[in-house]
């Protein structure tokens, strides 16, 4: 075992690319025009879903527990950041019987009752902690954590292992899915959260209630507000919120503050990984991978650390669904369907399972890939058409889990060993 | 031990096969429509020129009696005055139909004539009559003939030849409008003693409705009609249900009128709660029965899709997360197979779901045979890897299909798969579910049958419990893993097949449907064990079928909420049996 100072130096040169390419290369290609807006927001979509890799890495790459629902933390995180979005939206939508502004993507779904009409729909209790910035943020994070440890808890305890706690894992993933599709549990069902419209107006940031932020408005402009005000006091249709606060979601330097933010919270979120692998605890957890029986003699208690990696790993997944909303302006059950949670665990296995830098460039090159190769492409010989993209990941998969166990990364270090003056006999060790 | 409780839940399901084999017995056995003499029907119909009404009444009378079907057209031409007498040269009477008139260019309106029976066009010397109008006498009825003619389009019914549209026209006479003139017809149903218990039960419900609904004269006073509800109280008929309320309204208005009084009425109320408490606990019966039912062949459904993973999943280890996919291959074969006996549902062939059995069994488990071949055989022992590469073969086989037969196909049931077999009363039991228990108590023998009395069994007992002594006792491991591999995949097909009996066809129905499912089966059983897939397979289907109806105040469990709790469950049972129902004991638990 090397030390971790070496370590840090010698994965460096990779982090110090990606870090140049990230920050520097791609916003300068599309300042001279060469990337479209469009194409660096995909990218910083596809930096979330690295984000989510990365846990989904450290909870099987290290730990050995293959979690096939992480794309549903992913979407307890981007639902909660979507409600926050929702309830600064467009002018859409009405205010409810207390004040509050009954987002326009709930309202048109919204599950009356027999015998209620539009007037009596009301923003649900749940909805209310999201209209705050930070504690959206907060709650972003601790809703998965908080559900991946009551799960852990019950599953990890009762010694559930291996394929078990997969199969497990998938049909909470399906159980999940079922509900949100579910138009009563007004999470406006299978149309999703959309009609997003600013980040962070400043209502968001310094009130808890639309109560508030109207008094706190109408302060800001010496009580001159009466035209926006219905005869009972309450706010009109009249959107005060995209009046002149907040980042528009449209605007192209917001979408690249964005993609900058995300790649920031990447680098973070990969030295969390990093720093967690490199501890004691880091090498506890390799240990439960590799043979949990003896662990269990030596006296530790494994499943508090299974328990512990799950949360870090939910938590991250909440992380990349609130990165993830912003840019893609709308969420449905349908990113929550087992199947995406499946191909979380293909881009870690595409990348090289056990290397954080390899669930980074699997989520990366998986969608970039997925991205090309699902529009038409005529190569002369034969022409390329998006139905074969399923087939090709099916085959390119199987591929890499019979001949490359240890994914592309095992390629790119075997390429540096022969072509570079960087020798690392096992890259698996390295991180 | 565990011999003996597959053996004993297999005679237990002896009883059943037998019960399906009846029905479909009864059902090929049924007659054939009998031909119907035309001509006698039209001599019948000459007397409507008769301008006498007590004549045409017994015309119509006679004709509804014939219970020819194609005189419900007529009926309805009847009555609209499309029907018209077209005397010949001397004089005779002939009965034509004509709907509507043509006009040549001197404004002069002829009418096409047409058949009055079968509808063809009205032929003379080989072309359709087209007689000026003038030249038609109108027959058509008075309003006292035309309530007749009406009520006759349902009486028709009561003669039909076809048990099937005489029981439902029978019980047509007991809904609303309540047609009082069929009691006297349905009596006659109850004396004939030629017709089955069924329809005599129908026909005395439905009189017993129709006197309750207080329209048959003579009999229409507040106590003929209690007596009424006493009789449907006593034949336990869930249709009188809907019209109590009808009739406790009516009680409001008679005694806000004051044409009863408040004693009377409460008498009247008495009565009534003491049949609505009969209906309610028949009702409570029904329900209890039919939701066991579904229980059931839920689980029968959910053991013929987790039988081939206990196979590939419990005794081989192998994750085969392509198993719902080859499922899906099962299903599209007896897609085939149906498209190459040309069977559709204006001309079934139901033997092609005879012969899809073996069929889809054979392509899939050489399906699975290829898989084996070049995925799994790599993955012997790394679980977590054969999960991932099956996962990438579906995807592939999905994608597959989706390109050669695009996103839903129609397998059409065969014939004999409608309908179902009424056990008790109100208790139906759709042969389409009592066939798929049929084909789960075969599958699960199949199995055990190969398992534990064929030499090759025993071979692959013998690998399954310890590889390397079995091979070195001269057994070609090899080819045990193929086989079995492909006897799982094989099995796996024939649950699709079963599937299309009851549920749609989609390339993705595997990743949709069943995967989750039967792995959560096979989990909860335990692996490794025939009898925990048996048990846990209908513990789960009885189980989620008794959580789906039940209420908590205004919130229905349903089907969604139902599976969410039956995983809860699932996980909480975890936490007491980690290995499942039937764990593998001794040195066996010490596998992953």
């Amino acid at each position: 075992m090397k030390p971790v100072a070496q370590q840090l130096v010698e994965s460096k040169r990779s982090l110090v690319l990606l870090a140049i390419l990230g920050f520097f290369i791609l916003p300068f290609l599309y300042s001279i025009d060469v990337l479209s807006i469009g194409q660096i927001n995909m990218i910083g979509r596809y930096m979330t879903f690295a984000i989510l890799a990365l846990g989904l890495d450290l909870l099987w790459g290290y730990v050995g527990i293959l979690s096939l629902c992480q794309c549903t933390f992913f979407c307890l995180g981007a639902y909660a950041m979507g409600m926050h979005l929702a309830h600064h939206g467009g002018p859409e939508g009405i205010i409810d019987a207390n004040g509050w502004k009954l987002p326009a993507c709930l309202f048109v779904v919204y599950p009356y009752d027999v015998g209620e009409s539009s007037g009596d729909a009301l923003v649900p209790f749940f909805w209310k902690p999201f209209w705050n910035l930070p504690l959206t943020i907060l709650l972003g994070l601790l809703i998965p954590a908080i559900c991946s440890f009551v799960l852990g808890y019950f599953v990890f305890r009762s010694r559930v292992r291996g394929v078990y706690f997969a199969i497990l894992s998938q049909a909470i993933a399906v159980a999940g899915w079922l509900v949100f599709c579910r138009n009563d549990v007004k999470l406006c069902g299978t149309n999703g959260l959309t009609r997003f419209d600013v980040i962070a107006p400043a209502e968001s940031l310094t009130t808890f209630h639309p109560e508030d932020a109207k008094d706190q408005w109408i302060a800001s402009h010496d009580g001159d507000m009466g035209q926006d005000l219905n005869e009972d006091g309450k706010l009109d249709q009249l959107d005060y919120s995209m009046a002149e606060v907040g980042f528009s979601l449209s605007e192209p330097n917001v979408q690249l503050s964005l993609y900058l933010l995300t790649l920031a919270c990447l680098f973070g979120s990969f030295f969390l990984c990093k720093w967690i692998v490199n501890s004691r605890l880091g090498r506890v957890l390799i240990a439960i991978r590799d043979d949990e029986s003896t662990l269990n003699f030596f006296g530790y208690k494994p499943h508090q650390y299974k328990i512990f990696a799950f949360c870090i790993a939910a938590a991250l997944a909440g992380l990349a669904g609130m990165l993830y909303i912003p840019q893609m302006k709308i969420i449905t059950p349908s990113n929550m369907e087992a199947v995406r949670s499946v191909l979380v665990v293909v881009w870690v296995a595409v990348g090289g399972r056990g290397t954080l830098r390899g669930a980074i460039l699997g989520a990366l090159t998986v969608n970039l890939l997925y991205n090309y190769l699902t529009s038409e492409h005529d190569y002369g010989l034969f022409s390329w058409s998006p139905d074969y993209w399923p087939i090709f990941l099916g085959v390119a998969f199987v591929l890499v889990v019979l001949y490359l166990p240890n994914g592309l990364i095992e390629v790119v270090d075997r390429f540096r060993a022969r072509f570079g003056n960087n020798s690392n006999s096992n890259p698996i060790e390295k991180v | 031990m565990f011999l003996n409780i597959i053996l004993n839940q297999f005679y237990s399901f002896i009883p059943f096969a037998f019960l399906i084999f009846a029905c479909l017995g009864n059902l090929f056995g049924q007659a054939s429509e009998q031909e119907i003499n035309e001509s006698e029907l039209l001599s019948l119909l000459q007397s409507l020129a008769v301008d006498d009404d007590e004549v045409r009444a017994n015309v119509i009378t006679s004709l509804a009696k014939s219970g020819d079907p194609q005189l419900e057209r007529f009926f309805e031409l009847y009555r609209q005055g499309s029907v018209y007498n077209w005397p010949d040269e001397s004089g005779e009477v002939r009965i034509v139909v004509n709907e509507e008139t043509v006009m040549d260019d001197d404004f002069n309106e002829f009418a096409p004539l047409f058949e009055p029976i079968n509808g063809k066009p009205f032929l003379v010397d080989g072309k359709q009559a087209k007689p000026d109008l003038l030249d038609l006498e109108d027959i058509s009825p008075g309003r006292k003939i035309r309530t007749l003619v009406n009520s006759s389009k349902f009486l028709l019914r009561l003669f039909s030849k076809d048990q099937e549209v005489r029981s439902s026209g029978v019980k047509k006479c007991g809904d609303p409008p309540f047609l009082h003139e069929a009691v006297p017809f349905l009596k006659e149903i109850i004396d004939d003693p030629s017709v089955d218990e069924k329809m005599r039960w129908l026909s005395k419900e439905s009189i017993s409705l129709i006197r309750f609904s207080g329209k048959l004269k003579g009999e229409n006073s507040l106590t003929d009609r209690i007596n009424a509800l006493k009789d449907l109280g006593e034949l336990n008929s869930l249709r009188a249900n809907a019209r109590i309320k009808n009739f406790q309204n009516e009680l409001d208005e008679s005694l806000a009128s004051r044409t009863i009084t408040a004693e009377e009425k409460g008498k009247f109320d008495d009565e009534i709660a003491r049949v609505t408490r009969v209906l309610e606990s028949h009702n409570d019966t029904v329900e209890l029965a039919g939701n066991l039912f579904r229980g059931f062949s839920y689980g029968s459904v959910l053991i013929l899709m987790a039988l081939g993973l206990a196979i590939t999943f419990g005794l081989m280890g192998v994750i085969n997360m392509a198993h719902g996919e080859l499922m899906m291959i099962g299903a599209y074969v007896t897609y085939e197979v149906q498209m190459y006996f040309g069977h559709t549902p204006d001309t079934p062939i139901d033997s092609y779901y005879f012969a899809a059995l073996p069929m889809a069994f054979l392509v899939s488990a050489l399906v699975g045979l290829i898989m084996e071949g070049v995925v799994v055989r790599h993955l012997y022992n790394r679980p977590l890897e054969s999960l991932l590469a099956t996962w990438g073969v579906g995807l592939l086989l999905i994608q597959l299909i989706r390109i050669r037969y695009g996103d839903n196909i129609g397998v059409n049931s065969p014939t004999w798969a409608r309908g179902g077999y009424e056990i008790a009363q109100d208790i139906i039991l759709p042969y389409a579910r009592l066939y798929l228990i049929g084909l789960c108590v075969a599958a699960v023998s199949f199995v055990y049958f190969i398992l534990r009395r064929t030499r090759q069994g025993m071979l692959i007992r013998a690998t399954m419990q310890n590889r390397d002594m079995a091979r070195s006792l001269g057994v070609r491991t090899r080819n045990v893993d193929r086989f079995t591999f492909a006897l799982g995949s094989g099995i796996a097909g024939v649950a699709g097949y079963g599937w299309t009996i009851i549920g749609g066809v989609t390339p993705d129905m595997g990743q949709t449907n069943f995967i989750v499912d039967s792995f959560l089966v096979v989990v909860t059983g335990g692996v490794g064990e025939l009898a925990g897939v048996l048990f846990s397979g209908l513990g789960i289907g009885v189980l989620s079928k008794a959580i789906e109806p039940m209420e908590f105040g205004d919130f229905v469990v349903g089907p969604v909420w139902g599976k969410v709790l039956l995983l809860v469950f699932i996980v909480a049972f975890i936490q007491f049996r980690p290995s499942g129902l039937f764990a593998p004991k001794g040195r066996l638990a010490d596998k992953k």
